[in-house]
């Protein structure tokens, strides 16, 4: 999988180069306008995550030259501005999904995964882990051919620390990823404390393995045998 | 001009009063003349209306004018007369005579007056009026379409004013000075405007800077302690941001950005609101007790969505464990009830910026503050009351 990482802040870049490359994808950066112009008229990607404010020009204006190239890949929009407006031009623009600064790289990376998923495999993808198998359209979990129950906020869950694995993925977080930020959140991590115990209960009653960890106050870690 | 057109009358009656009479006297003068002519000659008398009679000598002669009454046949009412009464000598005999004219009654020279000169002060006041106005019309027209113009003005309109020329010079003054004044707050207020956004997202990118370092720092093998501090600096930047954004909204509302409104089924956001938050609400064992009418309203459906996640979030901050939420929605209202402890500060404080309860302080302050300008853009009241260790937002729709 190729990513082109649209971003003129080079500290955000780092970070977001470092966790990507982490989880197998190819990056290729460009820092400016310019840049992203020749890359996209050069090259094919999978997904471009495209940031609005950049030096040289606007990043909706790469969003249309991708979609006059008839470019197949999947745009993610990053951008600073919480604007209703702003997000629903990107998107009439044919971008296929928005996500606001300041960020958590797990919720980018979730987003990414799902992209990918939807544009390459169609969304047909199964996701497996040891014996786990998870259905992202069906939205279901079996262990060795028998159904996991869970609820939706779970399965949620589940597919967010899957995704994230071997990452220490903090409360906010994944109240954040479950309940979006429009409540403050602040209050909330004992639901996100209850939640992420139950899930650990049924995943281990099933599997007999503990696949995630608490990480002191930080929050929890999945990781695979 | 009433004045005027008074004075002219009066003088003009008094005028042609003394006139007539003295033409009267004259005339009755020359017939009383003639008549004793006649009367010297011993000729029978036929003047109209003139008496002769023959006085004994005794009366001394004298000349007598008077005003009288007399009976007229033909139109059957009284008539004002005027006469003049000699005693003379003709012919060694002593005489009355008594000549008459009539005159058209003094009233009717003053009805006639006056409704003449009516009838002039009102077709001067009429073409006056026209005149005025009509002139009026055409120099002052430029500037109440200015005027017009300018009622309209918001420094959020997109297009600067077009303005009206006028051929009048203090006009053409006041059109430049408000051109001016209204093209400088426009463009200062664009400016102000531009000034916020950047600031928000000159902040946000620092911001997602801080986050993303203090989540790879969570990555790594720290000590407890480090972890500790990690977490606290982390919940630092989330305030911040948050309050970043809600501030970059505040702003926004303030400069009445959202000004498009559409119908929006309440009942349906709230419902949405409440499912996304149900387990919010069951890990805390708090009792949601809602009765919700089908209610359409309207408001900008993303603010509207604010709103209820403001009030709602609130209520699940401040209802301890075990309490029961209770939601009303109706035509009319919106209700929200939850228990709670009572404000530490004076209630009507609530609803302004940075207030917040010391119990809380992880709060940004300006949830309710962002609920009261959204009810404001919206036409809506908000009231909050305090009864019996319960606290009640009520919104009221009219």
């Amino acid at each position: 999988m190729k990513l082109l990482l649209i971003e003129d802040e080079p500290l955000l870049m780092d970070e977001m180069e470092v966790y990507l490359t982490e989880q197998g994808y190819r990056c290729e950066k460009a820092m400016s306008f310019a840049a992203g112009e020749d890359k996209i008229a050069l090259y094919e990607y999978d997904v471009v995550i495209l940031d609005i404010t950049l030096p040289g020009g606007n990043g909706l204006t790469l969003l249309q030259m991708l979609k006059k190239q008839h470019s197949e890949a999947g745009v993610l929009i990053v951008s600073a501005k919480d604007s209703l407006n702003d997000k629903l031009i990107g998107l009439n623009l044919g971008a296929d999904d928005y996500i606001t600064k300041p960020f958590h790289l797990e919720e980018l990376n979730a987003r990414v995964n799902a992209l990918v998923r939807r544009k390459s495999f169609k969304g047909n993808a199964q996701i497996i882990v040891d014996d786990l198998v998870i259905d992202p359209v069906a939205k279901t979990v079996f262990y060795k051919d028998t159904l996991v129950n869970f609820t939706k906020k779970e399965y949620e869950l589940l597919l967010y620390f899957i995704v994230n694995k071997n990452r220490v993925v903090s409360k906010q977080s994944i109240a954040e990823h479950l309940w979006g930020d429009h409540y403050d959140m602040a209050d909330n991590f004992d639901t996100v404390y209850v939640h992420t115990m139950n899930l650990r209960r049924k995943i281990a009653a099933h599997t007999g393995i503990d696949y995630i960890k608490t990480v002191y106050g930080m929050g929890y870690k999945f990781t695979s045998v | 001009m009433a004045v005027i057109l008074s004075i002219a009358g009066i003088a003009l009656y008094l005028l042609l009063r003394q006139e007539v009479t003295a033409e009267m006297k004259e005339q009755l003068e020359l017939q009383a003349d003639m008549v004793t002519d006649q009367v010297a000659q011993r000729k029978a008398v036929n003047f109209p209306l003139t008496t002769i009679t023959e006085v004994s000598a005794d009366f001394p002669p004298n000349k007598h004018w008077g005003d009288t009454l007399i009976y007229d046949r033909l139109q059957h009412e009284k008539e004002g007369y005027y006469y003049l009464t000699l005693v003379k000598k003709v012919n060694h005999r002593n005489y009355q005579i008594t000549v008459m004219t009539s005159y058209i009654g003094w009233e009717r020279y003053y009805k006639t007056i006056f409704i003449s000169f009516l009838g002039v002060a009102l077709w001067m006041a009429f073409f006056g009026v026209l005149i005025n106005y009509y002139s009026n019309r055409k120099i002052w027209r430029p500037f109440f379409l200015n005027l017009e113009n300018l009622k309209q003005f918001s420094v959020r309109s997109a297009q600067p004013l077009e303005w009206h020329d006028s051929t009048i010079t203090e006009f053409k003054e006041l059109q430049y000075s408000l051109k001016d004044l209204t093209e400088r707050s426009r463009r200062e207020y664009l400016a102000l405007r531009e000034f916020t956004e950047n600031a928000s997202h000159e902040i946000q990118t620092p911001l997602g800077i801080i986050q993303s370092k203090l989540d790879r720092m969570s990555q790594l093998e720290v000590s407890e302690e480090m972890a500790r501090y990690i977490v606290q600096a982390k919940s630092g930047v989330e305030r911040l941001s948050k309050m970043n954004r809600n501030l970059l909204l505040l702003a926004k509302l303030d400069n009445q950005v959202y000004s498009e409104k559409q119908l929006i089924r309440v009942d349906e956001q709230l419902q949405q609101h409440l499912e996304q938050m149900e387990e919010l609400f069951s890990v805390r064992n708090n009792v949601l007790i809602t009765t919700l009418k089908p209610v359409t309203v309207k408001s900008d459906k993303y603010l509207c969505d604010i709103l209820l996640s403001n009030l709602l979030s609130n209520a699940l901050r401040y209802t301890p464990s075990l309490g029961e939420i209770a939601i009303f929605l109706s035509e009319q209202q919106l209700i929200i009830s939850n228990p709670g402890s009572a404000l530490d500060f004076p209630s009507e404080h609530l609803f302004e910026r940075f207030t917040k309860n010391a119990s809380h302080p992880q709060g940004t302050g300006l949830g309710l503050a962002i609920v009261y300008q959204i009810c404001l853009l919206n036409g809506w009241t908000i009231a909050h009351t305090y009864q019996i260790g319960v606290h009640y937002f009520s919104i009221d729709f009219n």
